[in-house]
């Protein structure tokens, strides 16, 4: 001990010195945690400003059956029949949801409590997806590691931890499938690069595994099972056909789609959708390669392998052509849904589908929203591409293929730009780790320049550029520290603009509603709830509550009551039946009501708060659904020369239709703003037409504080005349 | 696997012996098919002497298949499916409520997730001319070229990664308006 302490300072911290390789794998090591970390912190605005509550629509359905599983376990969950939406037809919930979310959530929450964390089920929904979204971050590292190196793999964590196009389907409360597909599905696709750069078979069993997660949490593993094969294909007509390929994509489609097949929403369609046929297309030319292949090497004859060859080629597109004809035809074989034919071809669902054309998710992106979600990505991306092209293997191949597709369908569908930042952030990536590897090393010849001046001056063969070179060092070494500087600048405001994106855009619950008073203080609009709880605590147990179908889901998880349609729109008749009871003039409507044994009817109205997404601004779609199923509404009978208008010049059948009066009922003496009339509406700006409001079936139950929500009770029918 | 390695062979030697017979005769097919079309139509029809080629398919080079890309990038960005679908106008205009004059609007005001046709193809513009620039940066770190190009290319790279973050710094100077 005396020797230790008779060292000097300097020689005692030299010892705990570490070796070069040791402190990379320090910084490695602390910038994962940190961004780990901090893809967890910045989804939690919201949680810091309302409280810890779902956000949204369709995670309260997701809440309300990861409640179920809790409550009732797995059995029950999986053969639940739910008679308590869609009255009177029900929901098979089993069947018709992706269970991935729920289950993950249950886990996480069995763990905690096996670890005496008594946490509530509502906590472990809320966080869940901050927390897949830092383990993307980690997925990122290693996948951006396995395509380039491990600089580029730091810096495609850092950007996808903070990328806003990822931000807004997973903060905190957002509880929805994407929050977990998107951790799928890069791990799948991390798992079968890996497959394909080693060839080995654990690595292919792995991404079968999770393409069976990614299958289980979301639909959208229609892009996974459609991207793959196309980059087999690639691979396939650039030449890279190789043994590691062959195993990595047979194991991966066969198990594959055996374990998507045990999920009962998705059930058989590997083999029997039109969506999924490509896979089966390119397995089937793989085992044709392979054959030809095991030909080849046995055969000495070129000339006569290029006949076999052609012949075989033709033969197998040709029996594929026939049996894709023949499953077509015969309808064994479903051509391609709506939902992703309107992918394809964009303008098929403004003609054909209303319901999908209406979801504001899915109009295509304006250059706005791109730069909005991407900022400083956008001309990252075709410099990374740039970087893929010139190092071209299996892996960036693979790379470069999601980029282009996932970007062409972000173009499509707003929703879409989801997809498509984990390719945006990875391309991205590599053109920082590049450029800045360029630059460094440009920083660090500074003993080499005498000798690469000479060596550049023989293959140059210019005998004054030795002198140049000498001269143009220090100013070469100037203009790289300026460029690094200039990079970190950029990368500085690309930190900026996401936290404020986060802060100031995806963080509102839309549940409750935040505005600025008039002396610039937060003032806060909770009506939604104070509605359902109102809902929940004043009717009877079995009442049936009618709304447009994008409150279904928070009616049955919050008001616990039953609902005649809901977000999860699956019978259009059903739903057209309600936007007819909705445009059609009272004494109709209650014929429909009376129907479907409605009881209460709630609607959302902005006129006096200003809230622009009620259902007087949506009520066209109500029209034009209805209209679609039955042709006694029609569109043009509501409108005014093209024009929507709710004011004195409005068209009749408007200012008379059920959903007018429902809104606007006592609304005429109603003073909204200083120095307007009685009746101001304030989110169309104008002054409503049809004030004297009367209504006979029905009689006001309960309008929310802000008059946002707003519940009508269905009177029974006169017992004498 | 190895078994059938062993046997194959033997049948292939065999099998390319009775085709090489085959060929070097030419005469003495066992088609059908070639027995018949010599009788029909080829025993009167002399068949013209040309000289045609199947077209060969050759893949076009990694730099080709960039720049393609680099277009359809330069569509999607600029919105162009939008402008299909929705068909906004090419520019918006507003009235100056003391001159009376229409003054041009550029940027579509209020909202995020719509633009005009010009704005649009104007903002991809830039992103791809500064995706170009850093690859023209990264050109000119590339030990093995003349020094004025290096120079020249340095320079362009600069300024094109300067101009594509244009449409960055306006737009974050009207989205501060749109949220307070």
């Amino acid at each position: 001990m005396t020797t230790v302490t008779n060292m000097p300072l300097s020689d005692l911290l030299k010892s705990f010195k570490l070796k070069t390789k040791q402190q990379e794998l320090l910084i490695r090591v602390s910038i994962l945690c940190l961004v780990y970390i901090l893809a967890f912190i910045t989804r939690l605005f919201s949680v810091l400003r309302y409280e810890s509550m779902i956000h949204e629509f369709d995670p309260y359905f997701n809440y309300r059956t990861t409640l179920y599983l809790t409550q009732n376990g797995f059995y029950d969950f999986w053969n639940w029949f739910d008679y308590e939406s869609w009255y009177p037809l029900g929901r098979i919930v089993g069947g018709t949801l992706y269970p991935g979310l729920m289950v993950t959530a249950v886990l996480i929450y069995r763990i905690l409590h096996f670890l005496r964390f008594a946490v509530h089920i509502r906590e472990v929904c809320v966080l869940t997806a901050p927390f897949f979204a830092s383990n993307t971050t980690l997925v990122a590292y290693f996948f951006g590691k396995e395509i380039w190196d491990t600089g580029a793999g730091l810096v495609a964590a850092i950007l996808i931890a903070i990328c806003p196009g990822y931000i807004s389907r997973s903060v905190a409360g957002s509880y929805d499938n994407e929050g977990v597909a998107i951790f799928a599905l890069l791990f799948t696709f991390y798992l079968f690069v890996k497959a394909v750069n080693t060839g080995s078979l654990a690595w292919s069993l792995a991404s079968a595994f999770g393409y069976f997660y990614m299958v289980s949490a979301w639909g959208g593993y229609v892009f996974i099972i459609n991207l793959i094969p196309l980059y087999v294909l690639v691979l396939l007509i650039t030449g890279r056909y190789s043994m590691r390929l062959y195993v990595a994509y047979n194991c991966m489609y066969v198990l594959g789609m055996l374990l998507a097949m045990q999920i009962r929403f998705v059930g058989f369609q590997h083999v029997q959708s039109g969506e999924h046929m490509a896979a089966m297309g390119v397995f089937f030319l793989m085992q044709v390669f392979y054959f030809l292949d095991w030909v080849k090497h046995m055969l000495s004859d070129t000339k006569l392998f290029q006949a076999f060859l052609r012949i075989t080629v033709t033969c197998a597109v040709v029996v594929g052509t026939i049996a894709l004809g023949l499953g077509m035809l015969s309808g064994y074989i479903s051509p391609w849904t709506g939902r992703f034919y309107s992918l394809l071809d964009p303008t098929y669902a403004k003609d054909h589908i209303p319901i999908i054309a209406s979801v504001s998710e899915h109009q295509p992106t304006a250059w706005s929203s791109f730069m909005f979600d991407y900022h400083i990505l956008l001309f990252l991306f075709p410099a990374g591409l740039y970087f893929c092209f010139k190092r071209l293997s299996d892996a960036t191949i693979f790379i470069v293929m999601y980029g282009l597709t996932s970007m062409y369908f972000a173009g499509v569908m707003v929703r879409l730009i989801l997809v498509a930042t984990p390719a945006v952030c990875l391309i991205s990536a590599i053109a920082v780790s590049a450029t800045v590897k360029n630059l460094t090393v440009l920083l660090r010849s500074k003993n080499k320049g005498v000798l690469t001046g000479s060596t550049k001056g023989s293959s140059s063969s210019r005998a004054s550029s030795k002198a140049l070179l000498d001269q143009s060092q220090p100013f070469q070494k100037n203009g790289a520290i300026a460029l690094l500087f200039g990079a970190f600048y950029l990368l500085s405001k690309y930190a900026t603009h996401c936290t404020w994106v986060t802060s100031e855009a995806y963080s509102s619950p839309s549940i409750v509603l935040a505005a600025r008073g008039a002396h610039g203080n937060r003032v806060i609009f909770d009506d939604y709830r104070e509605a359902y709880f109102w809902l929940r605590q004043n009717t009877p147990v079995d009442a049936k509550v009618m709304s447009w179908w994008d409150y279904g889901y928070q009616i049955t998880a919050m008001g616990n009551r039953t609902v005649i349609v809901d977000n999860n729109t699956w019978n259009n008749t059903h739903i057209a039946t309600v936007g007819r009871a909705l445009s059609s003039y009272e004494d109709e409507a209650i014929e429909i009501m009376r129907s479907l044994d409605v009881d209460y009817v709630l609607v959302v109205f902005g006129g006096v708060t200003g809230y622009s997404s009620d259902d007087i601004n949506k009520f066209l779609w109500m029209v034009r659904i209805g209209g679609g199923v039955f042709p006694v509404i029609k569109e043009p009978d509501y409108l005014v020369n093209g024009e929507y208008r709710v004011d004195k010049g409005a068209a009749p059948k408007m200012l008379n239709c059920l959903m007018y009066k429902l809104c606007y009922y006592r609304f005429g003496e109603m003073l909204t703003e200083y120095g307007k009339p009685p009746g101001y509406d304030r989110a169309r700006g104008v002054e409503i037409g049809n004030k004297d409001i009367k209504l006979e079936h029905l009689e006001e139950a309960f309008t929310t504080s802000n008059w946002i929500v707003r519940i009508y009770k269905v009177k029974p029918p006169n017992n004498r005349w | 696997m190895s078994q059938k390695i062993r046997t194959a062979p033997k049948q292939d030697s065999q099998s390319t012996g009775t085709i090489a017979v085959a060929d070097a005769s030419a005469q003495v097919s066992m088609d059908p098919f070639f027995h018949i079309l010599k009788l029909v139509p080829y025993s009167f029809l002399r068949p013209p002497r040309l000289r045609l080629k199947l077209p060969s398919f050759s893949l076009p080079s990694a730099m080709t298949v960039f720049s393609l890309i680099l277009l359809t990038y330069f569509m999607v960005v600029s919105g162009f499916i939008y402008d299909v679908i929705v068909e906004p106008p090419g520019i918006g205009s507003t009235q100056d409520p003391a001159t009376g004059a229409v003054r041009p609007v550029v940027f579509l005001p209020g909202r995020v997730n719509g633009h005009y046709i010009i704005e649009g193809l104007s903002s991809g513009f830039m992103f791809v001319l500064g995706g170009i620039g850093i690859v023209l940066l990264d050109l000119a770190l590339d030990k093995n070229r003349a020094r004025s190009i290096k120079v020249s290319y340095s320079i362009a790279g600069i300024s094109s990664v300067v101009i594509a973050y244009v449409p960055g710094y306006l737009y974050q100077s009207f989205e501060l308006k749109l949220f307070y």
